[in-house]
């Protein structure tokens, strides 16, 4: 059962390379077939049992997966985002389309396997298989400057991962633990000495903060989105695929407790440094894609906020604002898609006055960028909200700091809806298409749903979250703080 | 005084013997043979008949002692087996490249295919050496055919100076084996390893420094043979000289032999000499990592990347000889099937590639090859992303076995200087990836196909593949039966 989520867009993806020949709407109708069903399947993961047996004997790592508390959130959340995605692609990326939606669908078979893997070399092999795909899908359908962007990233991405997998490697020999599971090392490493967990706790941060991204390694991510295929397609596959958060959270912050507890205050400075820099950044960008890389690089600095609080209520909420940033942010990623099809440029000077011609568009724009800024109702707020109201335990000031974000995001979101649909008309543009609407809808359903109704899934990810906070901070009495049902 | 009759047992070396008869068959037939394809044929139905005795040697050794031959002088071990069957994969699929290679490149000497088979008995000869002498014979029998190959392309100024530079420096190399197993005898008064190890260990042994200083100059033997810096001078020239096929065999089976030898000594004789031979050894490991890599990453043309890669590599098989006594072997077996499958499946998608001199290997003929030929650009790419490790293929499983064997026998500092040269050996691999497919082409390749070299291609790819995914199976059969033995 947890095996399908990884198997079912593996196989269509497998036969997607092989449709380049095929009609267009055979294309459309795998892609859809593909993440469809995995969405239906990931519907009815939580608690389904999980699988787990030997893979590599030598060194006993298990081919483990489980979808055991905020696992299966992000795995729903992110095939959620996927059909959209995918539908959206299958119309937009002209050449080679079968190839591109075959990477697409690889990529979240990797997605799934790095959230629901609960051995920790399994985890790796998923986190670097996600890799190739969103290089291969930057290089082959990217802009004119794809090639350093391509060098950029890989050499973020690969010193960041190759070096963790150095402190992975050690951790089973060093603690004696029986194998990579998740459970086995769980009872041991958090007795490493304090030393030991300090440079494997590094080492994973490395690859992690590259990943978030964290201020100073996130100089990758403006090019990435840059030039990534105008569609924005490729930018929701990267968005979903910043899963730093979910490392230190499912597997650094437990394994490493020790190291997590001396790390975390420095990393809780950088993540509220990089919402409140990347927010203000964002602010002067002139290019819309760039801006949406700086707003989504200023939301996972709220992630990095809520998780290095190292609160309960902080670290549920990182969770859910990843989960739901990928709705918000994908669901911008795409609208610039649209807009690029009308315009042909991401320069925002260009744009104007769209609100006029095209009112469906502006509007839906509009709600989205909402969600984004936090209002309350929509995906992000519950998400935010939690994150710093736990990183206000750790530390009232840099909470505050990082709540300027917040602010400056309502700066760069209105002032980015003001430039898109208002000020002087500039040449009309066709409003929304059907496929459009089609693509649009699952995404707006998605920030309703997350926005109004949170607490079924805050209670999966706080299950996980208890775990964290009692390793981290054992023996503090932990009140139950949960925004469950609360609109 | 009685005098014992010779143990012989015949099972043990059954395998390189079947390849010495076909290798002695094929040359009388090669004399009435104008193309080399009979002798082709005959050579891998050898070669299939040789794996099948393998196979057979494998149950024989599983189930009953009989494992050594002339005393403890040729060993049957699991580990031997396992060498063996690589080195017969690797053979096989350098006979497959071969097929149509040599006539397209005008070298087709029916000589060719008994050498490569006395090379691989050769290598099987040394991978089961259990006392110094008997690895002596097998190192020579492997070089003697391997000089000749690499210099097979006559008239090319290229191919010759390669040949020529690899024999000199390889007689210089056997020359500080040999001098180095005079030491260890003058020291110990024995060649078979165990009987060495006993003496070293012994009470009142008092020649360690003779004894050392035998173990050094042994090791600097193998280290050639394995191209470990700063014995890896001749491998490029050598491996970019010879034609491709033979390339893919050198680097693939000569490597898995002085792997093997160097896995044996380190399990038994080494290990009770000063530890400055274990640091010796570190050192040159640390060097091949990064001399290899930086090395790699400044080729233009892919042949000589590779060359260089395959020095790399032999540093990676270093971290786990260094682990010898434990989980070592098992790492450095299985890194050696990975590597033997994608490497000589790199280089089998080059001669497809390349002109038939083997020159226009520059990274430019690969721009747009992901568009003119999917099939091939697709297997290439699954070879080098292997090699550069990235999972979910073998290279991956491979390097993870390495190291942790490293880091399990406490080389924390040799893993990260590994690890760190890997992300340059990410760098030089994606290159050619991403001029296959992120660039436009630009040459019109020479149409060439060759339904033998598929083949190869199709195996090394599903081996590649299949063992990432399930490499449960193959480390299953390395746990079962006689583990290494060193003689004892």
């Amino acid at each position: 059962m947890t095996l399908t989520v990884i198997l079912i867009p593996l196989i269509t993806a497998l036969f997607l390379f092989f449709s380049e020949a095929a009609d267009p709407l055979v294309r459309r109708f795998l892609g859809l077939l593909g993440t469809v069903s995995t969405f239906l399947v990931a519907l009815y993961l939580p608690g389904t049992p999980g699988m787990s047996s030997l893979w590599l004997p030598g060194v006993n790592v298990y081919f483990a997966l489980s979808p055991d508390g905020a696992s299966a959130v992000l795995v729903l959340v992110a095939s959620l985002v996927m059909i959209p995605t995918a539908l959206y692609a299958s119309g937009r990326v002209e050449r080679r389309t079968g190839s591109f939606l075959a990477l697409l669908l690889i990529m979240q078979a990797g997605l799934n396997g790095i959230f629901l893997a609960k051995d920790l070399i399994l985890f790796y092999l998923f986190w670097e298989l996600t890799l190739i795909p969103s290089l291969m899908m930057l290089g082959i359908w990217g802009g004119t400057k794809r090639r350093q962007a391509v060098q950029k990233y890989l050499i973020y991405a690969v010193t960041g991962s190759f070096l963790m997998l150095v402190g992975m490697l050690a951790l089973r020999p060093l603690s004696g633990a029986a194998s990579y599971r998740l459970e086995d090392l769980l009872a041991v490493t958090p007795a490493l000495p304090a030393g030991t967990q300090l440079w494997i706790f590094l080492l994973f941060t490395l690859a992690f903060a590259v990943k978030l991204p964290l201020w100073p390694l996130h100089s990758w991510l403006p090019d990435f989105h840059e030039q990534n295929h105008p569609s924005g397609v490729a930018d929701v596959a990267g968005t979903l695929y910043k899963v730093g958060g979910w490392g230190f959270f499912a597997w650094a912050l437990p394994l490493l407790p020790g190291a997590a507890a001396v790390v975390a205050p420095v990393l809780l400075v950088l993540a509220a440094f990089t919402a409140v820099y990347a927010a203000v950044i964002a602010t002067s960008q002139t290019n819309l894609k760039r801006l949406l890389a700086y707003a989504s690089l200023s939301h996972m600095g709220l992630v990095g906020v809520g998780l290095f609080g190292l609160h309960l209520t902080g670290l549920s909420g990182a969770i859910y604002l990843l989960a739901a940033q990928m709705v918000s942010t994908g669901g911008l990623f795409l609208l610039s898609g649209m807009l690029y099809e009308r315009r042909k440029t991401f320069e925002l000077s260009e744009y104007g006055g769209l609100s006029r011609s095209a009112p469906a568009l502006a509007a839906v724009t509009l709600f989205v960028l909402f969600t984004s800024i936090g209002v309350p109702g929509l995906a992000n707020f519950p998400g935010e909200f939690m994150s710093l109201l736990g990183a206000f335990h750790a530390s009232p000031w840099l909470a505050a700091l990082a709540t300027l974000s917040v602010i400056a995001a309502g700066v760069y979101g209105v002032n980015l809806y003001q430039r898109l649909y208002q000020d002087r008309e500039t040449q009309p543009v066709a409003d929304l298409r059907e496929l459009e609407l089609a693509v649009l809808v699952p995404i707006l359903a998605g920030i309703l749903w997350l926005g109004l109704a949170p607490g079924p899934q805050l209670e999966r990810i706080e299950v996980q979250t208890r775990i964290i906070a009692q390793t981290v901070q054992p023996g503090e009495e932990i009140p139950m703080v949960t925004l469950g049902g609360r609109p | 005084m009685t005098f014992p009759g010779p143990d012989i047992n015949w099972v043990a070396f059954t395998p390189p013997l079947v390849l010495l008869l076909t290798a002695a068959l094929a040359v009388l037939f090669a004399l009435y043979q104008e193309s080399g394809r009979l002798t082709a044929q005959l050579s891998l139905l050898g070669l299939v008949v040789a794996a099948l005795f393998n196979l057979h040697l494998f149950q024989v050794v599983r189930q009953t002692d009989a494992f050594t031959s002339f005393g403890l002088r040729y060993l049957a071990d699991t580990p031997a087996i396992a060498f063996n069957f690589v080195i017969l994969i690797g053979t096989v699929l350098a006979v497959l490249m071969s097929y149509h290679y040599l006539e397209r490149a005008d070298l087709d000497h029916p000589e060719y295919y008994p050498l490569i088979l006395l090379s691989a008995c050769g290598a099987m000869v040394m991978v089961a050496a259990g006392d110094l002498i008997t690895l002596l014979l097998g190192l020579e029998i492997m070089s003697l055919a391997v000089y000749v190959l690499s210099a097979w392309r006559q008239g090319s100024r290229e191919s010759e100076e390669a040949g020529m530079k690899y024999f000199l420096l390889g007689a210089f190399a056997s020359a500080f084996l040999v001098y180095g197993i005079a030491l260890l005898y003058g020291a110990s008064g024995h060649f078979v390893y165990a009987e060495i190890a006993a003496v070293l260990r012994g009470d009142g042994f008092d020649q360690l420094l003779l004894a050392t200083l035998g173990g050094m100059l042994v090791l600097a033997g193998l280290a050639f043979k394995a191209a470990l810096a700063p014995f890896h001078q001749w491998a490029p020239d050598a491996y970019t000289g010879a034609p491709t096929p033979v390339t893919a065999f050198m680097s693939v089976v000569v490597k898995a032999a002085a792997i093997a030898a160097l896995l044996r000594i380190f399990s038994s004789v080494f290990p009770d000499l000063s530890p400055l031979v274990g640091q010796v050894f570190a050192v040159l490991v640390a060097l091949t990592l990064v001399l290899g890599n930086l090395a790699a990453l400044f080729q233009r043309g892919v042949k000589r990347m590779l060359a260089y890669s395959a020095v790399a590599h032999a540093g990676y098989l270093g971290l786990a000889v260094l682990a010898a006594g434990t989980v070592g072997t098992r790492a450095a077996i299985w890194y050696l099937t990975a590597y033997t499958l994608m490497n000589v499946g790199a280089f089998a998608v080059l001669s497809l590639i390349a002109d038939r001199n083997d020159r226009g290997d520059d990274l430019e003929r690969f721009a747009g090859l992901g568009r003119m030929k999917p099939g091939l650009a697709a297997a290439l790419t699954v070879f080098l992303l292997s090699l550069a490790g990235i999972p979910p293929l073998a290279g991956f499983t491979g390097k993870i076995l390495v190291f942790q064997a490293a880091l399990q026998a406490g080389y924390v500092a040799l893993a990260i200087i590994g690890i760190v040269m890997s992300v340059v050996a990410v760098v030089y691999y994606f290159r050619v990836v991403a001029v296959m497919y992120f660039r436009e082409p630009e040459y019109e390749l020479p149409a060439i196909s060759s339904w033998a070299t598929s083949m190869a291609i199709v195996v090394t790819v599903a081996g590649t593949v299949l063992l990432g995914i399930f490499p449960g199976w193959w480390y299953g059969l390395l746990q079962a039966g006689r583990q290494l033995l060193a003689g004892m």
